[in-house]
């Protein structure tokens, strides 16, 4: 090391140093200014109220999860494409009533062991191969493969014989009847049967929807265009759509504001008031209920066996507490499963536990404890994290003392599955937002046969059954979602604690954007102003 | 040089081999597996053992260790399990966002490095002095994380002059890629380029009390030439080695760069195959990087002993 010295050189002058910042600078500004902008200009105003739907124009959606093709017939975090390149048999409308899409109409007997459908006619695929029956006994039986992950299999299998009557009417034989047929025609995409494998390797995407697949680069994102033959006379408004992975919330938050991108539904909770404050952006809550959180609860880990513990932990928790904190305020705070549009939605269930330490207390003291340690896994995401925080420290309040265990979402859902979760644990869970049967067959945790709580009951058993396979949403089928839920609430196996909002954040100029119960995007009368 | 090549390559061989080993057994100690990501949370085990057996993840692990190397001697890498297309194009598409983030990045580090080195070797005043110590320190002590969403605050949300993420090839469109290498190449380099200008400036300043200079200087040579032609190569050696230290430096670092400014590269590509367990994508990645480190350290080896005579003869 060598003693500081003053220089004797002059080799680098201020001027030389200004000359040369001066011209590398200019250098920079000339070679910007003479190239096209990489950033997108807003143009004239936006107009006031409801202006006519426009032709042309690319919508860029910013999406918090690359498109994943071995999860095409998965319900997963990124299904908003589905929407886009495909279509269903049906589509539900805010009641959940059925309503015509691929399938024109149907016709389901009293025994509930058949449905005959009606399907549209002069319906193309992207490739201009025309749309059959054919295609949509290849829908079915490809979900019937485990190996494509779909998580309304057991619906599916339901289905053991196909009548084609023409090209396009078709009847399907049910071994038994089944209560959620119309949640597996909303989540069950047609595809073209010829190019599946390409398709679930991200290679070719054939379907019937409005706009069609020009490529997937991974880590990117998607490329879209419109689909000139779609059946949707004059649809869609818009020539193209792109959708961009930008994974980490302040990049996707940075992405809208700018308008780089002009629509997104991954925006986290916590983000939220910088969209807020931000006034080229709208935010709608579609309130579809397509997710809920929880706290999962191991059965078989004493003191949680008494059933008089798990109530407790549903006393604690302060569900508004954490909506408000942790999700923005979006989602409805709910110790059951179920959100507002559901048929077994009652406001009653929703607030059975209240947000009440001193019940909570006293169930723990009459069921033997002053104060309990507990672990809790959760998913090491700032969401997940954000949640599991909020309870350790509601349980904190009446005596259980809960140590975090932050995991790899990987992880967390290998032990889910496997029913190795600790006592606790917290993560999301779907399929309330349909037939509330789908539910208890489809999503793992509520599973009457088998769930990584290690809960099972007779009367749990039978009385999910019994809904399934009994397609009746009259008195009789309400008073069996009833039951369902006063066994989750009273059981508390699963303590619910905030069924999520699908929050869309999009630019002031976009119009016409809706989603079905699944999270699939509609963008068929979406334009840009 | 040929020899002395010869003599490293048998250690390479041997760590690209324990890399391998490594790799492949620390992935399976972990829990969680491609079966179970792609089963999604709520699957059933029936469905888990079916994805289980179409992977081939049922098979002993000396098979499938077996079978990985087999494929990546043939060149054959076959398709990922979880994220989708092939591993070789997956991986191609992200090393070349990686190397065009890295090559941005080094070129802003050379340059900032370089500025501020001379100029705080050279510089007669005591505040332009003070000045590169105080940027030298901040580019050091801000982490990428920070730099980055100041880059975007300021650049992309108040100027609207770049974009704040995403990435167009330059191969593609130069012109728009350029203005999506910027903030990115920028918030990468600037950790490497304090660094580089330490060295530099104290390098500089060695040479610069060497006798040979007071020489110099006293017969009359001129100043700029006398840095430029003299004291400049004296002092690079040294930098020249720890460029190549920092290169695998930008490249560990690109991974947290890529995050923030929604690059997809190799470390986008790295953190999502991870996270989903998709084994051939993981394994075949970190072995490449382990690749990248020890070429990248050959080449030192050879730049060094191609710069000074002395290491060629030992």
């Amino acid at each position: 090391m060598t003693a500081s010295h003053p220089s004797p050189f002059s080799a680098v002058t201020r001027r030389a140093t200004l000359r040369a910042a001066g011209a590398g600078t200019a250098l920079l500004g000339l070679g910007l200014a003479g190239c096209r902008s990489a950033v997108s200009s807003e143009g004239d105003p936006v107009p006031a109220g409801d202006a006519k739907p426009r032709r042309g124009g690319t919508l860029r959606i910013a999406i918090g999860n690359d498109f994943t093709p071995a999860l095409l017939f998965a319900q997963s975090a990124q299904s908003l494409q589905q929407g886009l390149l495909f279509n269903t048999l049906t589509r539900y409308d805010d009641r959940l009533r059925p309503q015509p899409e691929l399938a024109v109409s149907w016709t389901y007997p009293k025994d509930g062991r058949s449905i005959t459908l009606k399907l549209r006619e002069g319906v193309a695929f992207h490739d201009g191969r025309p749309f059959t029956a054919d295609d949509v006994i290849f829908a079915v039986q490809n979900l019937q493969n485990p190996v494509r992950a779909a998580q309304l299999r057991a619906t599916a299998s339901a289905v053991t014989g196909f009548e084609k009557h023409g090209d396009h009417e078709l009847t399907l034989r049910l071994t038994h009847p089944v209560a959620n047929l119309f949640d597996l025609f909303e989540f069950m995409i047609i595809t073209d049967r010829h190019t599946v494998a390409d398709a679930v390797a991200g290679r070719k995407l054939n379907g019937t929807g409005p706009f069609r697949f020009v490529k997937w680069s991974p880590g990117t994102g998607l490329d879209l265009v419109r689909n000139d033959r779609y059946w949707r006379a004059g649809r869609p408004y818009l020539d193209a759509v792109e959708l961009r992975v930008a994974g980490q919330a302040d990049a996707l938050v940075s992405s809208l504001r700018t308008g780089q991108s002009q629509l997104s539904f991954d925006v986290p909770g916590k983000s939220m008031a910088l969209v807020k404050s931000t006034p080229s952006l709208k935010i709608t809550d579609y309130s579809t209920g397509a997710g809920a959180y929880y706290v999962g609860v191991n059965t078989t880990v004493k003191p949680l066996d008494d059933k008089a513990v798990r109530q407790a932990i549903a006393w604690a928790v302060d569900r508004d507490r954490l909506l408000a904190q942790s999700l923005g305020g979006y989602g409805l705070a709910s110790a059951a499963p179920w959100p507002r549009s559901s048929p077994a939605f009652t406001e009653a269930r929703r607030t059975h536990y209240r947000h009440d330490p001193a019940k909570a207390r006293e169930l723990l003291r009459s069921a033997g404890h002053r104060s309990l340690k507990l672990p809790l896994l959760h998913s090491a995401t700032p969401g997940d994290t954000s949640i599991a925080e909020a309870v350790q420290y509601d349980l904190a309040q009446v005596g259980i003392d809960v140590t975090l265990e932050p995991t790899d979402p990987a992880t967390a859902q290998k032990k889910l599955i496997s029913q190795s979760m600790p006592a606790l644990w917290t993560l999301s869970h779907g399929f309330a937002q349909v037939h509330p049967s789908t539910l208890a067959v489809s999503a793992y945790p509520f599973n009457e046969a088998k769930n990584t709580s290690r809960f099972r009951s007779g009367t749990y058993t039978r009385i999910v059954k019994e809904a399934w396979t009994t397609p009746d949403d009259g008195p009789a089928g309400r008073a069996r979602y009833a039951r369902i839920t006063e066994i989750l609430l009273d059981e508390a196996f699963i303590i619910d604690l905030v069924v999520r909002g699908q929050v869309q954040v999009a630019s002031e100029r976009l119009r016409g954007v809706s989603l079905n119960k699944f999270s699939q995007a509609r963008l068929d009368d979406a334009y840009l102003v | 040089m040929r020899s002395h090549l010869l003599r490293r390559l048998p250690s390479a061989a041997l760590v690209l081999l324990l890399a391998s080993f490594l790799v492949f057994a620390v992935l399976r100690l972990v829990p969680g597996d491609p079966a179970t990501t792609l089963a999604g949370p709520d699957a059933s085990e029936a469905t888990v053992a079916a994805i289980r057996d179409r992977l081939g993840l049922d098979e002993p692990l000396p098979v499938q260790y077996a079978a990985w190397i087999g494929a990546l001697v043939t060149g054959d890498l076959g398709p990922s399990y979880v994220i989708g297309g092939e591993v070789a194009d997956l991986i191609g598409d992200g090393l070349g966002a990686t190397v065009e983030l890295t090559l941005g990045a080094l070129l802003f580090a050379l340059l900032l490095g370089g500025v501020l080195g001379i100029l705080g070797a050279t510089a007669r005043r005591g505040w332009t002095r003070a000045a590169v110590r105080a940027v030298t320190a901040g580019a050091l002590a801000v982490p990428p994380f920070v730099t980055g969403v100041l880059l975007v605050l300021l650049f992309s949300v108040t100027l609207g002059v770049l974009p704040p993420g995403g990435r167009v090839p330059l191969l593609t469109a130069p012109d728009l890629g350029v203005q999506y290498l910027l903030l990115p190449a920028l918030c990468l380099a600037l950790p490497s380029a304090a660094v580089l200008g330490r060295y530099l400036q104290e390098g500089l300043r060695q040479a610069l009390a060497e006798d040979y200079v007071l020489t110099a200087t006293a017969a009359g040579i001129a100043p700029r030439r006398l840095l430029w032609r003299h004291a400049l190569p004296n002092a690079l050696p040294p930098v020249v080695t720890l460029v190549g230290i920092q290169t695998g430096h930008l490249l560990g670092g690109a991974v947290l760069v890529e995050a923030i400014f929604a690059w997809p590269g190799l470390g986008q590509l790295a953190e999502q195959a991870l996270n989903r367990r998709d084994y051939p994508v993981v394994q075949d990645l970190l072995l490449l990087l382990v690749a990248v480190f020890v070429v990248v350290q050959l080449l030192t080896d050879l730049a060094y002993a191609w710069l000074d005579p002395r290491i060629r003869w030992e």
